[in-house]
């Protein structure tokens, strides 16, 4: 059967009155928590996990993929119309945007970003559907060898490209590739690192880890830090039909289509995730801008391509997620140990083996993106309120969540006190500018990479040449020098550009406030 | 292949260095850093040492050993390679959020309060019901965090706690232990 068919029976079963509604729900939960100030997509994922404890396989991969899509665009609600510094990593679209905002075309700033959200999830999730089966077809060749070369590409590009120094990225990682170590050793029967204690027998489960380290660990910086007093959200004028005018529609499309272009490629290769795609398509917006001058002081370009390229390339990392089991992001490593909740193994069999449940996936990628439209335009008046939450209670909420999903995992107290310790350490990490991303992407592949890493070195008798005399493997070390050299150039060239950008737009600011 | 890259991590941790990146230099002793990267050396010699402790079963190719050695290295190398950057000035900038005040100075006594909230909830679940234990984790975090009125903090904590409670202990069957207190209600799902 071709993919077409098999995709219509896909959403034959994600349009179900039920699986529809778990596609609403992941939306909705998904657009709500991503729009809390403070919450990211992984953290989104990793706090709503306790959802899919209860429900069956394929609610709850929908209602994930709900979820995933929902907590993608919320953040961009939080960026535009949130009068306090966003996060450093997407600076360049909340430039934009807050300033749009601030000029009274906050209405404009979300349309844009909401619709080309849409237009660049819903190609890409074409992308998607057209490549994945061929490349999922292609991977069932691939052996042991091949994938290590696969896994360490993963590793060497999350540990080096994400963050600000490479030492720290990749410390974060080793200490990923730890954890994953501690427990028992399936192989041999062995313990690892267990220190004799029970507890750490069945290892430290990777929901603890990604529960503690961006809920419990951010709470904790946050906290240290509070902003107090009266939380400043930027008004949006009513009447959302009239949105956006002729000429934003003009000025808004091609840069919707380049930023899927860019997007989803670079969300399909491991190269440090949705920032580079966001400032890649920014720069281009900038370049090709026939109102450069606006640039820095809110141009609608400016955030409708860097929002449709995040949305793509979100799109993009479910590819080797699904077809090779390889999340290349932090949120990509917690959607996967939820497929693993439910013993099912994203890899290039899941297409044979789980044919139903991907296709519905796939199908309910494309309904998510429909709700996420409809819900996101008339719902903005209810996306502010949730902005305007009082920060003791949000963070309380934040803790409790995270508190109860560690503790849903067994009824185990123990649990709980792991969360506490990884909470501990993420706040340092944090602290000490050390990214939390890695970790989890380490401690998810680390078991991965052993299992492949043993079985080749099994097939050649100990001879670790085999690593790098397969084929394919040489060529991905190839492709994987020239990855690193690229990204860390783009990232040079991405600080100096955002360093350049923020002296240029810092002057009018002051100005501003002065008068 | 591992080894290689993460010896070269060094190297090129340096040379990002060089560019002005990834830090502000400060001339001040970097105490809580210093510890920090020195936990994550005695980490990765952790690591190292632990290879020895594991039992090799006898003539077995690719054995238990084999993945903990590259880890150690990866581990043990960056957390090195950081300790000398950190040594020769180079400084980890702290995450931007947006919640965050970057002018005030850490506030250590609602860290611990937190922190001791966290404990004094797992030490309850068991006697209390995970619904009163919850609602004092809810309501002290609030208050911590400098909530207007505290009693208001409490009051939405009894909410939530027990909204939690109903939906996911009692409709979803997840076990969360009722407690004395609302044994009650538990019976009735």
């Amino acid at each position: 059967m071709d993919s077409w068919t098999l995709l219509m029976e896909g959403f034959a079963t994600a349009l179900q009155p039920q699986y529809l509604a778990f596609a609403f729900l992941g939306v909705f939960v998904g657009t709500a928590v991503g729009v809390l100030p403070g919450i990211g997509p992984a953290m989104t994922v990793a706090l709503l996990l306790p959802l899919s404890y209860t429900l069956d396989p394929a609610a709850a991969l929908i209602t994930f993929a709900g979820i995933y899509y929902g907590g993608m665009y919320g953040g961009s609600t939080t960026s535009i119309l949130l009068n306090t510094p966003g996060e450093s990593a997407s600076i360049v679209t909340a430039i934009e945007g807050n300033k749009m905002a601030r000029m009274g075309r906050g209405a404009a700033a979300l349309a844009t970003a909401a619709i080309g959200s849409f237009i660049a999830g819903t190609l890409a999730t074409l992308g998607l559907t057209l490549l994945a089966p061929l490349l999922a077809q292609f991977a069932v060749n691939l052996g042991p060898a091949d994938y290590v070369a696969l896994i360490v590409i993963a590793f060497i590009t999350v540990g080096a490209l994400i963050g600000s120094s490479i030492s720290r990225g990749m410390l974060s990682l080793g200490v990923g590739l730890f954890l994953g170590l501690v427990g028992t050793d399936w192989l041999s029967g062995q313990q690892r690192y267990t220190l004799g204690l029970p507890a750490l027998s069945d290892g430290v489960d990777i929901v603890l880890v990604a529960v503690g380290l961006f809920a419990v660990g951010e709470t904790f910086y946050i906290a240290a830090r509070l902003r107090h007093g009266g939380v400043d959200v930027i008004p949006v004028t009513r009447g959302w039909r009239s949105w956006m005018t002729k000429s934003d529609w003009r000025r808004s499309w091609k840069p919707w289509l380049r930023g899927t272009a860019i997007g989803f490629p670079i969300g399909t290769i491991p190269a440090g995730g949705a920032d580079v795609a966001t400032f890649l398509s920014y720069a281009t917006e900038r370049k090709l801008s026939k109102h450069r001058d606006e640039f820095g002081r809110g141009a609608i370009e400016g955030v409708a391509g860097p929002e449709s390229a995040n949305n793509a390339a979100a799109a993009g990392v479910l590819v080797p997620l699904l077809t090779l089991g390889l999340p290349t992001t932090a949120t990509a490593a917690i959607i996967l140990t939820a497929f693993q909740s439910y013993g099912i193994q994203p890899g290039p069999l899941l297409f044979e083996s789980q044919s139903n449940l991907v296709w519905a996936l796939i199908a309910s990628l494309y309904i998510g993106n429909v709700i996420l439209i409809v819900l996101n335009l008339p719902l903005v008046g209810m996306w502010v309120k949730l902005l305007q939450i009082p920060r003791p209670y949000l963070y309380a909420g934040i803790l409790l969540f995270a508190v109860f999903g560690a503790y849903a995992l067994h009824s185990s107290p123990s649990d709980i006190t792991i969360l506490l310790i990884v909470g501990i350490l993420g706040y340092f990490m944090r602290r000490y500018g050390y990214p939390v991303a890695p970790l989890v992407v380490g401690m998810i592949l680390g078991p991965m990479a052993e299992e492949q890493l043993r079985k080749a070195l099994q097939l050649s008798q100990g001879d670790l040449s085999t690593l790098v005399m397969q084929p394919f493997a040489a060529i991905a070390y190839g492709v994987l020098a020239l990855l690193i050299v690229g990204g860390l150039w783009l990232r040079r060239r991405q600080r100096r550009y955002e360093q350049a950008l923020t002296e240029s737009i810092a002057v009018p600011i002051k100005a501003d406030s002065e008068v | 292949m591992t080894v290689p890259a993460s010896s070269g991590t060094e190297e090129q941790g340096v040379r990002v260095d060089h560019d002005g990146r990834p830090a502000r230099r400060s001339p001040s002793v970097p105490i809580g850093e210093l510890v920090f990267a020195g936990i994550m050396v005695a980490l990765g010699v952790f690591a190292v040492v632990g290879i020895f402790l594991i039992h090799v079963p006898v003539g077995m190719k690719a054995g238990p050993t084999v993945f903990p050695i590259f880890v150690s290295v990866i581990l043990l190398a960056s957390a090195i390679a950081v300790l000398i950057g950190v040594l020769r000035g180079e400084r980890g900038g702290a995450e931007e959020a947006e919640d965050i005040d970057d002018s005030l100075p850490t506030d250590w006594v609602t860290l611990a309060k937190l922190a001791g909230l966290v404990v004094a909830h797992l030490l309850l679940i068991e006697p209390l019901g995970w619904a009163p234990a919850a609602a004092l984790l809810f309501g002290g975090v609030a208050w911590s965090l400098a909530a207007k009125r505290w009693w208001m903090a409490f009051l939405i904590g009894i909410v939530v706690a027990l909204v939690i409670q109903v939906a996911f202990g009692g409709l979803l069957g997840l076990s969360l232990p009722w407690g004395p207190a609302l044994g009650w209600l538990g019976r009735m799902f």
